[in-house]
């Protein structure tokens, strides 16, 4: 599970609930539906020094989910963590690698990923995990683009077992830069699988066959709930009897009103205010993590004049205040970005040491003013900001309808562009709407999501590979701003020969260069990964004292809680 | 004969437009359903990836035929009941997922209707027939007030008080999850503390249309000739008001109602959406804001049927009732 969307209802109907439920965060509320977020300490602690159960928010699936157990679906439901494993866990907070079905990996060569897989697994149907079954998934997605959502198809050659414990992947061409998605890959049984008929409309609705810590023990629209599979390879890590996934109003009104009643053992769902919301509510037991994700940037679009000038960039990315939008925007829980794309502190460690304040830049309005005059973008008499051809400066910045946190930063950023004098109009057209507009470079200015992840190469390919963009009028597939540029292509060509990440570093260094010098596009502020949870009947969970894994990491998370004894 | 004939005709044209809009409109309106559903899938901030935008558009099998092939395909899956596969659902089908809308949206609107219909029908009458006394002028006044009253607040109101003040009804859903929906008399134990709230949002305002519509023709009728003459016979006031008024009075009412189930299915939109119900008016909503063409087209399609047959039953009925009518148009 990615963080949640954060959507404003713009629909009055559900304001008027909002309205409503906030009054109770002066009330306290009083008992109400369900109410499982009482009790005390140690009372779902079973004989076998378990505990009985968690309550989770929601298993997405829409607002009325119906059961699809199959990983690889685009509409699968959310917690299906539970179910299967994959090779690898990637840490997301700090890029380590845990391994899970996998023991072992190693590139033979740039084109040849052999990976040990762990002996003594079986499926929770009875059978035994072999590296066949991997072999089995790898082809599956190979061979069904439906199911292929994370890319593993492009460039994959084959994937045999070699025994039962090893499997080979051969690919096109070199692919040290896709371990991490290879590794990330869940896996599902073979003796189940080949006797799909499509395996793209497979919902395993019957029987979901997992290696997982966890079983499907019931699911109804409202509730998803599994259970412990004591047979699985790591079952003497999981104290938990049972999950229960509950649907409310995904992150809404409703599931924080639950929330602050304590409800919920764990959520990871926007929350305003949350140190009164939430904490203030049981502050020995109510707890929060908002860890950055990926930088939310300004994209302007380098196709069109003023933009294509670096000078102008420039004289930009010096001209915003970024602290106000990040109070403005973000109700003071997310941080400022760093100019270099990686996320701080998280990713410390590929931070280029020559860059000045890891990348932060200063909001300086005067020179960036001084700038703009410099590089022939002078004020008139009126104060307008001229452009070259002597016009004054307009632009149309778009956001998306309804994300009242990005309609902020955008208003924010008009103002600080109205500071030099240059007029940007908001505008909020409907995402799917926007989202074309942004891919095929029908915008002057807009929001974008690059990077984050623990693929340097990824981070940087994505927005700023040429081979990602394309000409205005058609659809980019990452490269929406349209960098295209001999030097950071060599770069990252050399970056995805280079396995070793010592021999790594220097080269994102000079990506971050290209980041700072040429500014492609300005990253703002990071997106929030929210993690609210309780110590009320499991303790462990990562904190910012304790951060041993991402928000997103379940499979980490619910092999390394501790049972409250009360 | 001619009358029902053009009746008919004109239910056949109205239907093709319905249906022919209902195709258009959604496609014009551009944006990629894939890429809806993957944003929301992946979370506001979460970076798309390309390869997961690809593989559900290999998915959904999003259309690139020219738009006069989808709209053949389209004419002829409408008329033989092929809805296709759900995009925000998928691999269900249209049919599956609304057949699960569907019974939600029936008991609550189906039974707040007949309530609604037969509650203020019943007052407005008694009012009528007590026309300018105390009563009268309460309870009429009482009703314009209370049918201003957007129906936001009123809804506001009663989670305020009974789900979050008092803790007596769930503030939202349809039923708690314990246990799997179905016909039974432990699941509607279940489910019916979820249904109150709603209803009684819907039944504020729900009867006042009726009472003041069958208030007001009633009070007409009983100023015609007709009843005038009745009272001349001597009848009483009771027989007067049931017979002579009532009977006539209740025309447009029975008109309503019938237009009124017709568009049923459609449920009502920003009850379903407020509390969060299970129903088709919050399908259809979720359907928009995927882009969900399959879904969104099936749901439109039946509100479109429905009102457009309730229409063409008013106008047999009327037909039928009031020979003046067919008369008229005749001339």
């Amino acid at each position: 599970m990615h963080a949640r969307p954060r959507r404003t209802r713009a629909r009055l109907a559900a304001g008027a609930v909002a309205a409503a439920l906030a009054l109770t965060a002066c009330t306290g509320g009083g008992g109400g539906g369900g109410g499982q977020g009482s009790g005390a300490p140690g009372d779902r602690l079973t004989d076998e020094g378990r505990v009985s159960h968690l309550v989770l928010g929601d298993f997405s699936g829409q607002t009325n989910p119906k059961a699809n157990y199959n990983p690889f679906s685009a509409t699968a439901l959310g917690p299906l963590w539970t179910i299967y494993d994959q090779l690898y866990v990637i840490n997301t907070y700090d890029c380590t690698e845990e391994p899970q079905l996998a023991t072992g990996y190693e590139w033979t060569s740039p084109t040849e990923l052999r990976i040990t897989t762990r002996e003594g697994v079986t499926w929770n149907d009875g059978e035994p995990f072999t590296a066949r079954d991997v072999a089995f998934t790898f082809t599956l997605l190979r061979d069904n683009p439906a199911l292929d959502t994370r890319g593993v198809a492009p460039g994959l050659v084959s994937a045999e077992a070699t025994s039962d414990t090893e499997v080979v992947l051969t690919f096109e061409q070199p692919s040290y830069s896709r371990s991490g998605m290879y590794l990330q890959t869940l896996v599902v049984a073979e003796h189940v699988w080949a006797d799909v008929e499509d395996p793209v409309t497979f919902t395993a609705e019957d029987a979901a066959v997992g290696t997982g810590a966890f079983t499907v023990k019931s699911f109804n629209p409202q509730r998803f709930t599994v259970e412990r599979n004591p047979d699985s390879w790591r079952a003497d890590t999981v104290v938990v009897d049972e999950l229960w996934f509950e649907k409310a109003d995904a992150g809404g009104q409703v599931d924080q009103l639950k929330l602050a009643r304590g409800e919920y053992d764990h959520n990871s769902m926007y929350v305003p205010d949350i140190e009164d919301t939430y904490v203030a509510k049981d502050p020995e037991h109510h707890h929060y993590w908002f860890p950055s994700g990926s930088p939310i940037s300004l994209f302007m679009n380098l196709e069109k004049a003023p933009f294509d000038d670096v000078e102008f960039r420039r004289a930009i990315s010096v001209g915003l205040d970024r602290v106000a939008l990040t109070e403005d925007a973000g109700s003071g829980y997310v941080e400022v970005a760093s100019q270099t794309l990686l996320v701080l502190p998280g990713q410390a460690d590929w931070l280029d040491p020559t860059i000045p304040d890891e990348g932060v830049l200063p909001y300086d309005p005067d020179a960036a003013d001084a700038a703009l005059t410099a590089a022939g973008y002078a004020l008139d008499d009126a104060g307008r900001r001229l452009g070259t051809d002597g016009e004054p400066l307009r632009f149309s910045f778009i956001t998306p309808q309804g994300w009242s946190d990005w309609t902020a930063a955008a208003n924010s950023l008009k103002e600080d562009f109205d500071a030099l004098g240059i007029a940007v109009t908001v505008e909020t057209p409907e995402f799917p709407t926007l989202e074309q507009d942004r891919l095929v470079g029908n915008f002057d200015m807009t929001f974008g999501v690059r990077a984050g992840q623990c693929s340097m190469f990824q981070n940087y390919d994505e927005p700023l590979g040429s081979a990602n963009t394309a000409p205005i009028g058609e659809r980019a597939t990452t490269n929406e701003v349209r960098w295209s540029d001999a030097h950071t292509d060599d770069l990252l060509a050399r970056l995805a020969g280079t396995p070793d990440a010592d021999e790594q570093k220097p080269i994102v260094h000079q990506l971050q260069q290209v980041m700072v010098d040429q500014v492609p596009f300005i990253p703002l502020w990071y997106g929030g990964k929210w993690f609210e949870f309780t110590t009320k009947n499991v303790t462990g969970w990562p904190s910012a004292e304790d951060p041993h894994a991402g928000p997103d990491n379940q499979h980490l998370i619910f092999t390394r809680l501790t049972p409250v004894t009360g | 004969m001619a009358y029902f004939a053009r009746r008919i005709g004109f239910f056949l044209l109205t239907l093709w437009g319905a249906v022919t809009l209902n195709f258009l409109i959604p496609r014009l309106s551009g944006g990629d359903p894939a890429q809806a559903i993957l944003q929301r899938i992946a979370g506001k901030e979460a970076r798309v990836d390309p390869a997961q935008l690809a593989a559900v558009r290999a998915m959904l099998g999003v259309p690139d035929e020219p738009l006069w092939r989808q709209y053949l395909d389209y004419l002829g899956n409408m008329a033989t009941g092929n809805f296709g596969v759900s995009y925000t659902y998928f691999p269900y089908s249209v049919s599956e997922v609304i057949g699960e809308a569907v019974p939600w949206t029936i008991v609550l609107v189906g039974v707040t209707l007949v309530l609604s219909f037969v509650i203020g029908t019943l007052l407005g009458t008694w009012v009528a027939w007590r026309r300018g006394t105390t009563f009268d002028s309460v309870l009429t006044v009482t009703s314009a007030f209370v049918g201003t009253l957007p129906f936001f607040w009123i809804a506001l109101v009663l989670i305020y008080v009974f789900a979050i003040t008092l803790g007596w009804l769930p503030p939202s859903g349809g039923y708690s999850g314990l246990m799997e929906p179905a016909p039974t008399a432990a699941f509607v134990a279940d489910a019916w503390p979820y249904f109150i709230l709603p209803a009684a949002a819907i039944m504020i305002t729900g009867p006042i249309g009726w009472l003041l519509g069958m208030r007001n023709n009633m009070v007409q009728s009983l100023g015609e000739d007709f009843a005038r003459f009745g009272r001349a016979k001597g009848l009483s006031n009771r027989r007067l008001a049931i017979a002579y008024g009532a009977r006539v009075a209740i025309l447009p009412n029975v008109t309503g109602f019938a237009l009124a189930l017709g568009g049923l299915i459609g449920g009502t939109v920003l009850v379903e959406q407020t509390f969060n119900y299970p129903g088709t008016g919050r399908l259809l909503l979720e359907a928009v804001s995927n882009k969900d063409y399959p879904l969104m087209q099936t749901i439109f399609l039946f509100i479109a049927v429905g009102v457009l047959v309730a229409n063409l039953v008013a106008d047999v009925l009327y037909g039928v009732l009031d020979p003046r009518a067919r008369r008229k148009e005749a001339a």
